[in-house]
C-alpha cells in the first residue's frame, strides 16, 4: 500500500565511506570541541568562524557604518542658523506610515508660504526607519541620525517636533562625513537661495536664540528700507491665496509678454517658461518645430520681451515689487 | 556521623542520650545538609551548563548577574517563584499537584546512597546500586502523573515519550552497572569505590601495584565499554540532548511539564537537574573511582580511624576536602561531556531512539556482561572453581590475558553489532522509502 505524500526526492549520496563505526560522532564532537576552545578569544573578523562573536553591548558600542540609519532628524546650518527644510512636503508625501506633519512658514506680513517649515513633527514610534524621507528630500534637510537608544516609557515622549529634531550640519557631517561631503555643495547653494526668500528670522532654528536676536537687530537696523516693500498699502490676503494687487500684477506681466511675443519674435517663446525653473505658466504648450538655433534666439527673445514687460509694469505707481517677483516663484503653492 | 555525634553528646557532653536519639539526629543532620546541598548544585549546573554551551555556539553567555554572571541562576529562581501558577480548568488539580512532588523525592532519595569522600556517604547500603537505581525510576511514575493530569495532549504524548525512553534505557544502564558489580562482587557504593584503588591496574587485581587511587574501571576494557554505554543512557535517563525527546520543544510544546508554571515548573527543572547530577556522580563513582585519586588514600590512613588511633582529624580533613574535590571535579567534567554532547547532535527520532536502545545498546551491554565474567574467571578463579590452568600464572600475566582477551571480546562485539544495526537501519530506510514511493532505485 503506497501512502500518497506528494512529491518524494530522493538524494543520491553516493556509496558510504567504509570508517569505524562512531567516528562520525566523534568528529561532531571535535567540531564543537573546536569552537568551545576557539570561544576564549575575540572574534572580530566575520571571516573568521571560531571565536566569540558577542559585542557586550553597554561597554562596547557598534562601529555604526555611515549609511546606518535609526530615526530621521532636520538639519541646520551653524553659520547662518537656517533650516534647510523648506516645507517642500516630499517626506511626509512618500513616508510610507504617514508619520510626517509639518505646517508651512508664513510671511507674517503678506501671509503668503515662504521656504521654510513652521512645525515639523514625526512620530518616532510609528516610523519604520526607511530612510525614504531622506532619499527623497531634495534639500539634504532631513537625514538618518544613528541614535539608537530610543527606548522610554514615555510614549507621548515619541511625537518629536522640530526643536528636537534639529541638529547642525556638523553633527550630520561628523556620523556620516563622506555622505556629507557629496551633497555639501549644492545643499548650500539651495540654502542660500532659500534664505534669500525668507523674510525676517523666518526659517531660523529656533533653538539659536541669540543667532535669531543678532539677525533681528541687524534687521531693525535696516528697518527704513526694508520696512517699504513689506508694509504694501491694503490688508493682507488670508493664508494660501494670492492678494488682488499681485494677481494683477502677474496677470499684467503675462499680458504685457504675449503682447511682445508676436512683435519680437515668430514663435511661441513657450521653452521660456519651462526652462527657466520660475515655474510660470507657460502661454502655449506647443512644442516649436524649429531647429535649435531658431529657438534659442526665440528664447532669448521672449526673456528680453518679458523684462521690458516688467520694466513697464514697475513703472506705474504700484509700489510692490518683491512680492509680485515672489508671487511668481512660490505659484506652485499658491 | 552516628560515631562523632556519639562522642561529642555521649562522651564529652556527657547527655546519655539513647542510641536512637543520637542516631536520629545524624541522619536529620546529613539529610539537611543534602537537601541544601542539592538546589545549589542545581543551579550551579543551570549556570554552568548555559555558560558552556553559550562557549560551544561562540557566544559568552550569561555574564551580567554578579562576577561573571555566577548568581543568574538565584534571579531566575527568585524570577520562578514569583511567577503565577497556573493550572489548567480541564486538569485533574490533585493529581496535577502531586506530580511535580513525586519527580522530585525520589532525586532527593538517590543522594542517600552516594558516597562524597572517604568515609562521607550518608547510608552505606549493601545494595546502594539496586536502591539508586530502583529509587530513580519511581520518578517515571511522576512523569506519567504530570502528563495525564495535565489533560493536554502534548503532555500526554511528552509523558509517554518519557516513559518509554526511560523504561529502555533502563536496561542498558543496569546491565553496563552488572559488569562492574561482577568485577567487584558488591552493590555497596562504597565498596565499589575502594575497590578502585591503585595505578591504572586495580589492587584488587594485581596486589602489588601502588595504591595511588588511579585503579579507576575505566582503564579496562569492560569498565570502559560499560561506562560508554553507561553514560549514553544516562543521557536517555537524564533526558538530555540527543535524547531529549519527552520535552522536544519543536515537537510538543515542552512535554509533560508544558501546563506547569511557577514554581511546579520550577520543581521539575529541579527534579531534573538534579538527576543529571546524580547520573554524573554515579559514573564518576563507579567507573571513575569516586572520590579515589592521588593523595586521598594516603591522607585517609594518617587520619583519626579505629585501625589508627593516635592519627589528627586535620588528615581526616584534609582527605575529606580532596575527596570531595576528586568527585566533583569528575561529576562536573561528565556533566561537561553531556554539554557537549548537546552542542553536537541534534535529537533522534523516537524510533531512532528505541532502535538504538533495543538493538544496539542492550546487545553490547550484554557482550559486556559476558567480558565482565571472562576477566573475573581469569584473575581471580583459581582450582577452587575450577578452573586449574591459570594457577601457574603469574598475576600481571593473568591481567595481561584478560585485559586482551576481553579487548578482542569488546573490540569485536562492537563492530559487527555496529555493522549489523548500520544494515538494519539500512533495511528500514529502504521500507520507509518503499512506503512512499512504491519503489526504490536499485543502485542506492
Ligand atoms: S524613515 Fe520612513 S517611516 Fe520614518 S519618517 Fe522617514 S519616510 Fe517616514
Ligand atoms: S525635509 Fe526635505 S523633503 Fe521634507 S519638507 Fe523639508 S525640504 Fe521637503
Amino acid at each position: 500500500m503506497a501512502i500518497e505524500r506528494g512529491n518524494v526526492i530522493i538524494v543520491e549520496r553516493g556509496r558510504r565511506k567504509e570508517r569505524l563505526p562512531g567516528s562520525g560522532l566523534l568528529e561532531g564532537m571535535a567540531v564543537v570541541w573546536r569552537h568551545w576552545q576557539g570561544s576564549f578569544r575575540k572574534n572580530r573578523s566575520f571571516s573568521q568562524i571560531h571565536g566569540t562573536f558577542t559585542l557586550e553591548y553597554p561597554e562596547e558600542r557598534p562601529k555604526l557604518p555611515e549609511a546606518y540609519r535609526n530615526m530621521p532628524i532636520l538639519l541646520y546650518d551653524e553659520e547662518t542658523g537656517h533650516e534647510l527644510c523648506t516645507s517642500c512636503f516630499q517626506c511626509q508625501r512618500i513616508c510610507p506610515p504617514q508619520v510626517i506633519h509639518m505646517t508651512q512658514a508664513k510671511d507674517p506680513a503678506t501671509g503668503k508660504p515662504v521656504p521654510a517649515v513652521a512645525e515639523f513633527v514625526i512620530e518616532y514610534d510609528a516610523c519604520m526607519s526607511c530612510g525614504f524621507c531622506a532619499e527623497v528630500c531634495p534639500f539634504d534637510a532631513i537625514k538618518m541620525d544613528h541614535e539608537f537608544e530610543l527606548s522610554t516609557a514615555d510614549h507621548g515622549s515619541l511625537t518629536v517636533a522640530k526643536e528636537q529634531l534639529n541638529r547642525p550640519i556638523g553633527y550630520y557631517e561628523r556620523i556620516a562625513p563622506t555622505m556629507w561631503a557629496e551633497v555639501r555643495e549644492q545643499a548650500l547653494k539651495k540654502l542660500q537661495g532659500n534664505i534669500k526668500r525668507r523674510p525676517g528670522v523666518l526659517g531660523m532654528a529656533p533653538n539659536l536664540a541669540e543667532k535669531i536676536a543678532a539677525r533681528l537687530r541687524e534687521l531693525a537696523t535696516t528697518a527704513p528700507v526694508e520696512a517699504a516693500p513689506t508694509t504694501p498699502p491694503g490688508p493682507s490676503a488670508p493664508a494660501g491665496r494670492l492678494s488682488p494687487e499681485e494677481k494683477a500684477a502677474r496677470l499684467a506681466a503675462i499680458r504685457a509678454r504675449n503682447d511682445a511675443a508676436p512683435a519680437d519674435a515668430p514663435p511661441p517663446p513657450a521653452p521660456a517658461g519651462a526652462r527657466d525653473g520660475h515655474g510660470e505658466p507657460a502661454p502655449s504648450d506647443v512644442p516649436p518645430a524649429v531647429n535649435p538655433a531658431d529657438a534659442k534666439a526665440a528664447r532669448l527673445a521672449a526673456i528680453r520681451a518679458r523684462n521690458a514687460a516688467r520694466a513697464q509694469e514697475q513703472a506705474p505707481p504700484e509700489p510692490p515689487a518683491p512680492p509680485a517677483s515672489r508671487a511668481r516663484t512660490d505659484e506652485p503653492e499658491g | 556521623m552516628y560515631e562523632l555525634l556519639d562522642a561529642l553528646i555521649n562522651g564529652r557532653l556527657g547527655l546519655g542520650w539513647p542510641g536512637w536519639a543520637v542516631a536520629l539526629l545524624g541522619h536529620v543532620a546529613v539529610a539537611t545538609l543534602l537537601f541544601l546541598v542539592a538546589p545549589v548544585q542545581m543551579l550551579f549546573f543551570t549556570y554552568y551548563e548555559r555558560r558552556a554551551i553559550a562557549r560551544m555556539q561562540d557566544r559568552i553567555g550569561p555574564n551580567r548577574v554578579g562576577p561573571e554572571g555566577i548568581w543568574q541562576p538565584i534571579a531566575d529562581g527568585v524570577k520562578m517563584f514569583t511567577k503565577e501558577d497556573i493550572v489548567p480548568a480541564a486538569a485533574d488539580r490533585y493529581v496535577h499537584l502531586l506530580a511535580p512532588i513525586v519527580v522530585v523525592a525520589p532525586t532527593m532519595f538517590m543522594f542517600a546512597v552516594v558516597p562524597w569522600g572517604p568515609g562521607m556517604v550518608p547510608v552505606d547500603l549493601n545494595v546502594g546500586l539496586l536502591f539508586f537505581f530502583a529509587i530513580s525510576s519511581i520518578s517515571a511514575v511522576g512523569l506519567m502523573m504530570a502528563g495525564w493530569a495535565s489533560n493536554n495532549k502534548f503532555a500526554l504524548l511528552g509523558a509517554m515519550r518519557a516513559v518509554a525512553q526511560m523504561v529502555s534505557y533502563e536496561i542498558p544502564a543496569v546491565l553496563s552497572l552488572i559488569a562492574i558489580v561482577m568485577l567487584t562482587g558488591t552493590l555497596s557504593v562504597v565498596q565499589i569505590v575502594a575497590a578502585q584503588g591503585g595505578l591504572v591496574i586495580s589492587t584488587a587485581d594485581l596486589p602489588g601495584v601502588p595504591d595511588v587511587g588511579l585503579g579507576w574501571f575505566i582503564f579496562t576494557p569492560v569498565g570502559l565499554l560499560a561506562c560508554l554505554c553507561f553514560f549514553i543512557a544516562a543521557l536517555a535517563e537524564g533526558e538530555r540532548t540527543p535524547f531529549d525527546i519527552p520535552e522536544a520543544d519543536s515537537e510538543i510544546v515542552a512535554g509533560y511539564m508544558t501546563e506547569y508554571s511557577g514554581m511546579k515548573f520550577g520543581l521539575f527543572y529541579l527534579a531534573q537537574y538534579v538527576l543529571n547530577f546524580l547520573l554524573c556522580a554515579i559514573t564518576a563513582v563507579v567507573f571513575c573511582g569516586g572520590w579515589q585519586g592521588p593523595g586521598v588514600g594516603w591522607l585517609a590512613a594518617q587520619g583519626l580511624s579505629p585501625a589508627n588511633p593516635d592519627g589528627s582529624w586535620v588528615f581526616n580533613l584534609f582527605a575529606g576536602m580532596l575527596g570531595v574535590f576528586y568527585f566533583l571535579a569528575k561529576t562536573y567534567f561528565f556533566f561537561f561531556v553531556m554539554i557537549w554532547a548537546r552542542g553536537a547532535f541534534p535529537r533522534l527520532r523516537v524510533d531512532q531512539l528505541m532502535d538504538f536502545g533495543w538493538k544496539f545498546l542492550i546487545p553490547l551491554t550484554l557482550v559486556n556482561v559476558v567480558s565482565a565474567a571472562v576477566w573475573v574467571g581469569i584473575t581471580r578463579w583459581g582450582p577452587e572453581e575450577g578452573l586449574d590452568f591459570t594457577a601457574q600464572w603469574s598475576p600481571l600475566l593473568r591481567w595481561g590475558v584478560a585485559f586482551a582477551l576481553t579487548m578482542a571480546i569488546n573490540v569485536v562485539a562492537y563492530l559487527t553489532l555496529a555493522r549489523l544495526y548500520a544494515a538494519a537501519q539500512a533495511a528500514r530506510g529502504r521500507v520507509d522509502l518503499e512506503e512512499l514511493v512504491g519503489s526504490v532505485p536499485t543502485s542506492a
